[in-house]
């Protein structure tokens, strides 16, 4: 740790010298990679492990290929960067990885001292300050989706004029109808075609259709998967729970994601019966905040239960017309349309899992989450679970108040 | 409802169909909350979620109003429909799109007629397309829809009485821009499907910042001035903000807002400081008479006098803490001032107020914004100074000055004791020493303690915790004179402050923060040798050059 801390401030003390910090950033991915190669967590499951190296491995190929590179956000369709091999960086990773380097308070500060809104969700504002010291390559291309969030389009339209790349925004609707679909399966194609000139190469439609294939296969698993969720105890932490959402949204359809829920689910039905108290978290997981950590973090008496963003759309999508299956995805992610849609995919889980208890982090500056947070709390007591509500940050840990979170957190695992 | 009988049709968004409200013979309101609290909001739905959600959610339940309208325009909107959809009658949210492609017309058109449906489900009562056509007839665009010589107010909506307030205060024409502020005028075709048309014209509207176009086409117009209003919780605007402050070469001042009333004082000092300081607004010039001149500054913890005589030499100052009158702690001051120098109110030729009270001080001809008052005060100090870090009782601000002393541009906190005496004064009753005490601590003594919460409240805990480890108090108190030296400093970088700088207001006795906020710079700090009275004094020399 104290390692990591010497790092942060060498960083932090070359933060007007950008093209030193961009080589310290990726020397310091560079250990971390392997590090994790090399000293392996016993405790871990194999595929944790594998995860583990296959995401920090994801965020530095698009950082040492921009010009192959387009920067995303989490639920961007980048099945098609996927399919025309280019490297996606999607910017709540990169933002999480800052933090992991202590730097994310430098970063967010140069993004409010340029006017950005310091109530803004602090993965957006890291990512931003980032690009405003100049410590980021600029890439060839840029996606966004209008899901979930209101700071996605401005984020990104920023970023898009500020380096002068090309952004394709895909606005996806609130409400699920046929022209819903159509709508999205049109700028998908124009996406296609925008990619395809920026890159200039092609897409390969029978590729496309192969990545969908195998994305249906992924998440024929992370059902299988859910089947065990509520009776087996796998050891993890909150950091490979977030680290899971590179398998569920943004490299869903690779065949390293596959890989990794065939491997999830063997660990799974290996693993030792449920003991202790569950807990299911609602939306992400504050993966620096010290208490959640101690209780959490490969805990004995208290285990992570799954989220409900990993677990945000469950179906098939269509083969033939990726266009039409992706779009389709898009409008029924449950994070995507009024709450209900969320309730019913949080009740269906709960229903699989059976955890002792909930909580739900509120991320600050994250709207759509905190603004269903009473809604969900009434689901939880309908069904009878207990369920916590806790204001922080997941980046910026100056947001968290960790005396009044102990307090009650503990309070909170002391009823289950 | 409203008291009056009238059913009205509550909305937010200018991308609503109001027209279709109002063919159907209903009268759409644009909410615009009043409330002083979010009690019965804060609820329902989560205190962190933008304010104006917040307040319009208390309006609703306050008023009785049982008819909305509203549109998937944000995150915030979005959840209010899902915690009103139990509670209201009728409640309808149109899901609008962020393009306006035809496929993005055909969209919001469909929606358009759905809503139009389950209206008339609910009301029992028909639509008409020919009252539609009659009423967008009444509307349609005539004339010049935009003036290069007002001063355009941009960016998130802005309560109408602020926007009235402004436009009294200053002789010059103001534009409302803002979301929700542009006309509803509309270009509809008449030919075809009046009801797409409709729908077309309304996705045409200049875009607001959830919209994926740019809106190059507004902001790129040239205007005498921007104030350019963001609200707290609303992160929209602030991107545009951040753009413009780099790239306009015209006058640009930020505001931010909450929907409570109690921001709209800051609010006025802010637009006349900006005004003065852009030369918009003129300050008059009176030729220098012989005599005696004061400058009475009614800030929040004191009001401070200076009298001055006309070769500008300080004849007398006072301080006296504000008491529960403004008026009367000034009155007060004045009278200490005028004691001391041993003369008479008749002596002096005119007076000038400024600070926060300084609109209600009889006994001045003038008055000036404490802005304009502390550059011009700690330019005639020194004329090196280029940056003026002002921190008092309960706001801070950061002046910076060209090489003429005029103020070029100012920053202040927001509605926020953080980083001000305040914070200090907590912190000292918190830990139980005096406030002198603290500004004694310039240096660690065993550890280097980071107080991360920016907060008051928070910070209080953090401190709490702190004790409770047994840290040295010294430690403690070095890193919260860090703590309001690292909140000074972030407003030197939003506005690009150079050296020289000078530190007024109480905490510039502080020694701790001061040599914080030395440390940070890289740089000494000029101190006047009262630095409590530079506003004051700058009232006076204003007084008596009438600049």
């Amino acid at each position: 740790m104290d390692a990591v801390k010497s790092y942060s401030k060498f960083i932090k003390k070359n933060m007007e010298r950008p093209e030193k910090v961009k080589k310290l950033i990726n020397l310091g991915l560079f250990i971390a990679y392997h590090y994790v190669k090399f000293f392996r967590d016993k405790r871990l499951p194999e595929s944790f492990h594998f995860l583990n190296k296959y995401s920090i491995k994801c965020v530095i190929d698009s950082l040492n290929q921009p010009q192959n590179s387009a920067w995303v956000n989490i639920f961007a369709p980048s099945e098609f960067l996927i399919a025309m091999d280019i490297k996606p960086l999607f910017i709540e990773a990169y933002s999480s990885f800052m933090s992991g380097f202590f730097i994310e308070d430098c970063l967010i500060d140069a993004a409010e001292s340029k006017g950005i809104s310091n109530t803004l969700c602090s993965y957006h504002k890291t990512f931003l300050g980032a690009s405003e010291l100049g410590i980021l390559e600029k890439p060839r291309f840029m996606i966004t989706t209008s899901i979930a969030c209101d700071a996605n389009i401005p984020t990104f339209r920023y970023l898009s004029k500020k380096f002068g790349v090309p952004l394709c925004i895909i606005d996806v609707p609130y409400k699920y109808s046929k022209e819903a679909v159509s709508y999205v399966k049109k700028q998908l194609q124009e996406l296609a075609a925008k990619l395809e000139e920026a890159f200039k190469r092609k897409l390969d439609l029978d590729k496309l259709r192969e990545i969908v294939k195998t994305e249906n296969k992924t998440r024929a698993l992370m059902r299988e998967y859910l089947n065990y969720v509520g009776k087996k105890t796998l050891q993890t932490t909150m950091t490979f729970e977030m680290y899971m959402l590179f398998a569920s949204h943004v490299f869903i359809g690779s065949k390293e994601t596959l890989k990794f829920y065939e491997m999830l689910v063997s660990d799974i039905k290996k693993a030792p019966e449920k003991s202790g108290k569950s807990v299911f978290f609602v939306h992400i997981l504050p993966m620096f905040e010290t208490n959640f950590k101690q209780y959490f973090n490969f805990g004995e008496k208290y285990h992570i239960a799954g989220s409900d963003i990993n677990f945000d759309f469950l179906h098939e999508i269509d083969e033939n017309d990726p266009f039409l299956g992706i779009a389709e995805r898009l409008i029924l992610t449950s994070l995507n349309g009024g709450i209900d849609r969320r309730v019913s995919r949080i009740r269906e889980l709960l229903e699989y899992i059976k955890p002792d208890g909930i909580i739900q982090f509120c991320h600050l500056g994250c709207k759509q989450s905190m603004g269903g947070a009473f809604v969900i709390k009434k689901l939880a007591s309908e069904m009878g679970i207990p369920f916590l509500c806790l204001d922080g940050d997941c980046v910026d840990k100056r947001n968290n108040q960790e005396g009044q979170n102990r307090t009650r957190l503990e309070a909170f695992l002391e009823m289950l | 409802m409203f008291g009056g009988g009238i059913i009205l049709v509550g909305y937010v968004c200018k991308y609503t169909p109001v027209e279709i409200i109002e063919a159907f013979g209903e009268t759409p309101v644009k909410l615009e909350p009043d409330s002083k609290s979010y009690e019965q909001a804060e609820a329902l739905i989560h205190s962190n979620i933008c304010s104006f959600a917040k307040g319009i959610l208390e309006n609703i339940i306050d008023n009785h109003i049982e008819e909305v309208v509203l549109t998937s325009c944000c995150d915030s909107i979005k959840r209010l429909y899902d915690v009103l959809k139990e509670r209201v009658k009728f409640i309808y949210l149109l899901d609008l799109p962020r393009k306006k492609d035809p496929m993005a017309v055909d969209l919001f058109y469909g929606e358009i007629k759905e809503f139009i449906d389950a209206y008339k489900a609910y009301i029992k009562r028909d639509f008409s397309k020919e009252i539609l056509a009659k009423i967008l007839e009444n509307k349609a665009i005539k004339g010049k829809r935009m003036d290069s010589e007002s001063i355009a107010i941009l960016g998130a909506r802005l309560k109408e009485d602020v926007v009235e307030k402004i436009k009294n205060s200053c002789a010059e024409k103001i534009i409302n821009l803002t979301c929700t502020g542009e006309e509803r005028i509309f270009d509809v075709k008449p030919e075809g499907d009046i009801l797409k048309n409709y729908a077309e014209s309304l996705l045409n509207l200049t875009p607001c910042m959830r919209m994926a176009d740019d809106r190059n086409d507004l902001v790129n117009k040239k205007f005498k001035g921007i104030i350019y209003n963001t609200i707290k919780f609303c992160d929209y605007y602030a991107y545009e903000y951040a753009e413009l402050k780099d790239k306009v070469d015209i006058p640009l001042l930020k505001i931010e807002t909450d929907y409570t009333d109690s921001g709209s004082g800051q609010i006025l000092t802010r637009v006349d400081a900006f005004l003065e300081s852009t030369g918009i607004k003129k300050i008059e010039k009176t030729k220098a008479k012989s005599g005696y001149f004061a400058g009475i500054d009614s800030g929040s913890t004191s009001a401070n006098v200076v009298i001055i005589d006309e070769n500008k030499n300080i004849i007398s100052y006072s301080i006296v803490p504000t008491g529960p009158k403004a008026v009367e702690s000034a009155r007060q001051a004045f009278e200490l001032a005028l004691k001391s120098a041993g003369l008479k109110e008749e002596d002096i030729k005119a007076a000038v107020a400024t600070g926060y009270g300084r609109v209600s001080i009889p006994f001045a001809q003038k008055t000036v914004t404490e802005i304009t008052c502390h550059g011009k005060g700690a330019f005639f100090i020194d004329s090196t100074v280029r940056t003026v870090i002002d921190i008092g009782g309960q706001d801070s601000k950061v002046i910076r000055l060209d090489d003429s002393g005029n103020v070029v541009d100012f920053v202040m906190n927001d509605k926020c004791s953080a980083g001000t005496g305040r914070f200090l004064e907590v912190m000292a009753r918190t830990l139980g020493v005096s406030i002198e005490e603290m500004g004694k601590v310039v240096e660690k003594v065993k550890e280097d303690i980071t107080i991360t919460s920016m907060c008051t409240v928070f910070a209080e805990s953090e401190v709490i915790s702190l004790i409770a480890q047994n840290k040295d108090q010294r430690d403690i108190i070095h890193a919260l004179n860090k703590a309001v030296a690292s909140k000074a400093v972030s407003l030197v970088e939003r506005i690009k402050g150079k050296g020289k700088y000078m530190m007024t207001g109480g905490v510039a006795k502080n020694k701790g923060v001061v040599t914080a906020i030395e440390k940070r710079l890289g740089e000494k700090i000029l101190i006047p040798p009262e630095p409590q009275i530079i506003g004051a004094l700058g009232a006076a020399l204003i007084a008596l050059e009438g600049k």
